[in-house]
């Protein structure tokens, strides 16, 4: 039940961050996976692409930790009792860009739309469209 | 949480001086000097006795016979004595420690932050009382959840609840609605995440839902109405999936509605392959609005339904591997011709069989419903 990560950084116009999770994402490894991504916040993460092509399973617990992962991209603690509900709602029908996921696997990708997950993200078909999509002029 | 925490000191090297340094370990933050002297008594009064932190700042620098006594109030700097250092040394005569002291005071040394000694007793009482909050809590989840279905005429019902060893959020629900006809309602949630906070949401929730089902027109009108007041009343980052269903007992209609849980399985009669049924919105509490479709499905006299949470599919075996869907339509496949409760215990004993010998990591949650064979 183990899950390695791996950060890469793109330098150019605009930063990317890409974090790739290989393993299985569950109940044991969640909050590490939280606060790595405080980690990236903290040092001027502010593109994130999460790279999924590895993880061959993701538990309930992994939609706990993309909800706060995408509170911590918009500069929000995660369960701030002021702010929990504040990313979503400031979503409305448009996913933020903030984190973009990339090359969900098959199980991954079904338990995401299962629960509408795939609403909060724009999911790529892999790291480079994502990373195309990241750093293209607004 | 921190247990067991076994303080000892690490002894160093003999210096030149002749003194004797200890690291401390442990998790105390607070200096008890006299504990720390304590040790020390009896030994030559002309000891002199210095702590510095773990980062080389001095904290206190005294002689044995006379403590500083402001010390005791001092702030740790780094906030922990671990990996501070206590040296004892004979600064009042000049000299270096003769055998006899520097045996006792090697020994004294190893005894010497008995503060940490009894933060360890308090840390192991702290963890004690823990694990029993902790296992009231579970019974109290136990008692929210009556194992009892109620008494359906035509159906055989039959469910199962179980708890992992960390509290979980799984609950379920099946009670007789007040409109007419008195349907059956059907609920299998799951709280994602664990501990005390996914139990607390279970236990507001479930009858959140359960008065959401009994005031609406449909499980969809009922579960978007709990997705208001939860989006609107709380703040976390824990979510709800809900399958929530109203079965029509004359005529075996069931309409469903799911919000981002596992699909129900129906077994038919006619020994066809058991089919999911698809159809689903987002997760409970995570957005404004759910727009969950409702979804119907007709049991037909000896059809089964079964509903049930990720605490199957998820679940791990000590290989690595997970239960998966495959092992719950190859159980299904073994029992389907038995009651609601061989099929519920067939699937319940296979997954346990499976993550042997390790304990369920996840609540385990299973409701099966079957039509009765017309008499």
């Amino acid at each position: 039940m183990s899950m390695e990560t791996t950060v890469e950084q793109i330098d150019g116009a605009v930063p990317v961050t890409i974090l790739a999770l290989d393993g299985e994402l569950d109940a044991s490894n969640f909050r590490e996976l939280i606060d790595t991504v405080k980690g990236l916040y903290d040092e001027g993460t502010r593109q994130l692409i999460i790279d999924l092509a590895g993880l061959r399973f993701m538990a309930s617990s992994g939609l706990v930790a993309l909800h706060s992962i995408v509170q911590i991209m918009h500069g929000e603690e995660p369960l701030d009792p002021e702010g929990g509900w504040q990313a979503l709602h400031s979503l409305g029908g448009e996913p933020q860009t903030e984190v973009r996921l990339a090359g969900p696997q098959p199980a991954v990708d079904r338990v995401l739309k299962r629960t509408g997950l795939d609403r909060m993200f724009v999911v790529h078909a892999d790291r480079y469209t994502a990373i195309d999509a990241a750093t293209a002029p607004a | 949480m921190r247990t067991g925490t076994r303080p000892s000191t690490r002894r160093l090297p003999l210096r030149d001086d002749g003194a004797r340094t200890a690291v401390m370990t442990g998790a105390s933050a607070e200096l008890d000097l006299d504990a720390v002297v304590a040790p020390f008594r009896g030994l030559d009064p002309g000891l002199c006795l210095s702590i510095e932190s773990a980062d080389g700042t001095p904290i206190v620098s005294t002689s044995l016979a006379a403590p500083d006594a402001d010390a005791v109030t001092r702030e740790i700097p780094g906030g922990a004595l671990s990996g501070g250092r206590i040296r004892v040394w004979g600064a009042a005569s000049g000299a270096g420690i003769g055998p006899a002291v520097a045996e006792s005071l090697a020994a004294a040394l190893a005894a010497a932050p008995v503060t940490d000694l009894a933060i360890a007793a308090q840390q192991a009482a702290d963890a004690r009382r823990l694990e029993e909050e902790l296992a009231h809590g579970r019974r109290l989840q136990r008692s929210f959840v009556s194992l009892i279905p109620p008494a359906v005429p035509g159906y055989d019902i039959a469910a199962h609840y179980e708890a992992a060893r960390e509290v979980g959020g799984d609950f379920f629900d099946l009670f007789r609605l007040r409109k007419r006809g008195r349907p059956l309602s059907v609920v299998v949630a799951d709280v994602t995440g664990k501990g005390i906070a996914a139990a607390l949401l279970m236990a507001f929730v479930r009858p959140l839902l359960h008065a959401a089902i009994d005031h609406t027109t449909g499980p969809a009108r009922a579960l978007e109405r709990t997705n208001k007041i939860l989006v609107e009343e709380r703040r976390s980052s824990l979510f709800i999936t809900a399958l929530a269903g109203e079965l029509d007992l004359p005529t075996g209609h069931l309409s469903l509605a799911n919000a981002g849980h596992e699909p129900p399985l129906i077994v038919r009669a006619d020994r066809s392959p058991p089919t999911w049924l698809e159809g689903a919105g987002p997760l409970v509490g995570g957005f404004a609005r759910l727009d969950v479709p409702e979804i119907s499905v007709h049991l037909e006299p000896g059809d089964l339904a079964l509903l049930y949470t990720d605490g199957i599919t998820d679940a791990r075996a000590p290989s690595g591997e997970r239960f998966d869907e495959w092992r719950l339509l190859e159980s299904l496949e073994a029992s389907r011709g038995g009651t609601a409760r061989d099929v519920i215990t067939a699937l319940a004993d296979t997954v346990c069989a499976f993550q042997e010998p390790a304990a369920p990591a996840d609540d385990i949650t299973i409701v099966a419903i079957r039509r009765l064979p017309s008499a």
